[in-house]
Formats: C-alpha cells, structure tokens, sequence
C-alpha cells in the first residue's frame, strides 16, 4: 500500500523533473531563435530549421524521462 | 458542409468510444490474431497506396500535368506536400543529394503523417503509438544511412566518419559516437511514440470529460502535433543522411 504511494510518487517527479528542465531548456532556444527573427525577419527560413532540430533533441530527453515515468508506473 | 456534418457526428460519439474502449478494427485485429496498430498500419497503407495511384492517373498525361488544377484539390495538396518537403531538404542537404533522397523523404514524411492523423479519426488508434512502429521505421532509418554512408565514401571513410577530426582522439570520439549513433532509431521511435501517445491520452481524457465542444482545440494541437512529429522525423533524417554522406570538399559550397 505504501509501496505503490511512493512509486507513483517517484513516476510523477520523474517526468516532472524532466519536463521542467525540458522546458526550460526549449525556453530558452526558442527565445534566442524569436530574438534572432525579430532582428532579421529575413533569417526565418534559415532559422528556424536548426531550431526545429536542437528542440527535437531536447525534447527526446524529456520523453526519455516520460517513458522512464511509464516504466515506473508499471510496477505497480 | 456534407463532410462537416458527419465531422461532428464522429466528434459527437468520441467519448463512447473513447469510454468504451471500442475501436473499429478491434474485432478485425481479434478474429485475425494480429495486434491492432498492425491492422491499422496495414489500413494505412492501402489508403496511401489508393492516394499514389489516384495522384499518378491524375498526372499520367503530360501536357495535363503541366498546367495546375484551381482551387484546393488532391493533387494541389499532394504538390504542396511535395514541394514543401523539397525545398527543405535542398535547404538542409543541398541540391544533389536532395534529388537522390527525395523519394526516402516523401515517402516518410507523408506516410508518418497519415498513420499520426489517422489516430484522431475516432475509434482508430495510431499504428504510431505503439512502440515497435516507430522503432522500425527508425531502424530503417539507421540501416539506410549507414548503407548510403558506406556506398558513397567507401567502408574506410565511414569508419574513419566517426573518429573526429585529430587522431590522438579518436578512441574516444569512436565510443562516444557509436553510442550516440546506436541511439538514434531509439530517440526516432521514442519521439514519436511518447509524443502520440500523449496527445492521444490528452484528447481521450478531455473527450471523456466533457463530450461537446471541449474537445475541439485538442483536435487542432493534435493535427498540429501529427504534423510536427512527421516533420521532425523527415528533419532527422534528413540531417542524418547528410551528416553520413557528406564528403570534405568544400567546392560545392560556393555561395
């Protein structure tokens, strides 16, 4: 009984944790790349490609993180 | 305005579904004892086979071809596609090597996106949730390029791809880059996986709590995420290939 209240504690700071710093982390290249448009609108294009690709490998931590919570929660 | 009123029908009777856990090809995939996101991968496919062949008769004669149809068709939507994911790949891998991998592009560009959206028709579960489908189309991945990687530089300059740039560091570069390498068609399939299955579980939950109206931004960020995790896929391999078959001479960058 308090096994299983400490494992779904442990899967929600799991994927807790790995979305905060995935999300700051996403803030923050996606901050830089609006600063970089709004100072050369023409740059979009080029831009926003590398962008796209340094959130996508971010992002795959994260989800790391999300399957790690999945894994957790099938203890149970 | 047909189609927009069996739309909301469908929406109307998600949250039966969704409650129920009924899905249209449940029973199929029960009688035939294969799991179901292989019979909707398998659904899947014939509409993208069905899509190819009604885009290639509508093209067959050429002078037709020529000329673009008015208003919004099946063949301006398939051009839009084309030329979109074209003109990205000549943007990141340049124009030759764009030429000889458009079809790989296209083909899982269009594909990934169907077997996303086809998850938010209701009672269809994406064959793209399930783990094993986007390991697979990973691996695929990871297969090809190597194999390209390997055809255009020689086994020796795919090898030494990997060492980085001075010697005395290679043995550490190799092991750092072969673990990040054998990384890749996980991340690929995890991605897409974890992101469908999130925004699946989102769309279910809100339609089993509220049945009307609620859910219908759910439906629009899941289009968007469908959308966005076919891009990145085709993005990735895109950045994959090039990485692998991109040769040292910096005469081709002459702009």
């Amino acid at each position: 009984m308090e096994a299983n209240g400490l494992i779904a504690i442990g899967a929600a700071i799991a994927i807790g944790m790995a979305a905060l710093g995935g999300t700051l982390a996403q803030g923050k290249a996606a901050s830089a790349a609006l600063e970089g448009i709004a100072r050369n609108p023409e740059a979009q294009g080029k831009i926003f490609t590398p962008m796209l690709l340094g959130m996508a490998l971010i992002e795959s931590l994260v989800i790391l993180g999300f399957v790690i919570a999945f894994m957790i929660q099938g203890q149970f | 305005m047909k189609y927009l009123v069996l739309l909301s029908l469908l929406l109307a009777s998600t949250s039966a579904l969704a409650s129920g856990g009924f899905t249209w090809l449940g029973g199929l995939s029960h009688s035939l004892h294969i799991p179901e996101h292989v019979v909707t991968f398998i659904l899947s496919s014939v509409i993208f086979l069905i899509g190819g062949v009604i885009f290639r008769l509508k093209t067959k004669n050429v002078d037709e071809s020529l000329v673009p149809d008015s208003g919004i068709s099946f063949r301006n939507l398939v051009e839009v596609v084309g030329d979109g994911i074209y003109g990205l790949a000549k943007n990141t891998m340049g124009e030759k090597a764009a030429r000889t991998y458009y079809p790989l592009l296209i083909f899982y560009f269009s594909f990934i996106f169907l077997n996303n959206i086809i998850g938010l028709v209701p009672g269809f579960m994406p064959p793209t949730e399930n783990f094993n489908t986007g390991l697979a189309l990973g691996i695929f991945i990871f297969i090809y390029y190597n194999w390209q990687g390997i055809k255009v530089q020689g086994v020796w300059g795919h090898i030494k791809h990997f060492m980085g740039p001075m010697i005395y560091m290679a043995p550490l570069i190799f092991v750092l880059e072969i673990i990040s390498h054998a990384m890749r068609p996980l991340t690929l399939g995890l991605r897409i996986r974890g992101n469908m299955l999130g925004d699946h579980t989102v769309l279910a939950i809100f339609s089993d709590l509220v049945p009307y109206i609620v859910p219908i931004p759910f439906y629009v960020l899941g289009m968007f995420v469908c959308f966005m995790q076919a891009f990145v896929f085709t993005l990735l391999t895109m950045i994959y290939i090039s990485m692998s078959v991109e040769t040292h001479d910096h005469e081709e960058h002459a702009h």
